[in-house]
């Protein structure tokens, strides 16, 4: 009876090692870049990036059915090869610019160049708006909806796969 | 604590998301330095350590500290040293000073 007991012990413990182990495995404890998506858009102002006294507070709410945001700056070259995507977009949803940690002659020459797909570019000298929407570098983007809840984001240059995903989300 | 002595002692429990295997403190990146004014200003502002790790979470998950919280899933984590310690003990009182007690 002792020993059967025993046995039962040491199946019963590796069983539940077993069993934890198994989903601890399976489970993603690492870096989850989608942790703010369909939570709603953090509050942020964007300051324009041509004229200071230009303000934009986000998320708009009941306003448009969607909008996008897309951090991005002259400096920063897949930014530049995104570029036409994000000029395709702009005729399919507004899309608002943050300008992140660049010079504004930069910035605006950039967009003078290669056109400029925003609606409104706000700038982000310090990185610190950014942050605040849960951003790791850039490019990156963000497709908001009416009630303000990211519903979408992309974390590096958009490519054509992206575009086809987004032109299906704001249809 | 002295705020500087604050601050480095929460960089440290940051990981620096871009980077690999690197605290905020240890890091020189974008992001670090972003995340770490924003940490100073939130310190300025009289912003508790707890304040500012939720802020965090919030934004990046709970990868994003060193030091796992203690939650429901991280429960087993925290607990099963606490309850091997015991068993162990348990163990060691039966196999060990029970037996002697009787002589």
């Amino acid at each position: 009876m002792k020993k059967q007991f025993k046995i039962f012990l040491l199946v019963f413990v590796t069983v539940i090692f077993f069993v934890i182990f198994y989903y601890s495995l399976k489970a993603n404890n690492k870096n989850n870049p989608n942790i703010m998506l369909n939570k709603p858009l953090p509050v942020i102002e964007l300051t324009s990036l041509v004229n200071t006294n230009l303000k934009q507070e986000l998320p708009l709410i009941n306003r448009d059915k969607y909008y996008l945001i897309n951090i991005w700056s002259s400096w920063c070259v897949p930014c530049r090869e995104e570029h036409p995507i994000l000029m395709k977009l702009k005729d399919k949803i507004k899309i608002y610019g943050i300008n992140y940690k660049d010079k504004k002659t930069n910035a605006t020459s950039f967009l003078n160049k290669l056109g400029n797909p925003f609606y409104f570019t706000g700038s982000d000298k310090d990185g610190s708006v950014s942050i605040e929407i849960g951003a790791y570098g850039i490019p990156e983007t963000y497709v908001v909806n009416s009630q303000g809840l990211i519903i979408f984001k992309h974390v590096g240059p958009l490519n054509k796969k992206i575009y086809l995903r987004i032109s299906e989300i704001i249809k | 604590m002295a705020s500087a002595e604050r601050e480095i002692n929460i960089y440290k429990n940051i990981r620096c998301l871009v980077c690999q295997g690197q605290s905020l403190n240890d890091s020189n990146s974008d992001f670090a330095i972003d995340l770490k004014k924003v940490i100073k200003k939130k310190i300025i502002n009289k912003k508790s350590d707890r304040e500012i790790y939720n802020y965090l979470i919030e934004r990046y998950g709970d990868w994003i500290l060193f030091n796992p919280p203690l939650k429901i899933n991280t429960f087993l984590l925290w607990g099963f040293p606490l309850m091997f310690a015991l068993l162990g003990g348990f163990f060691i009182y039966i196999k060990v000073l029970i037996p002697h007690s009787r002589q």
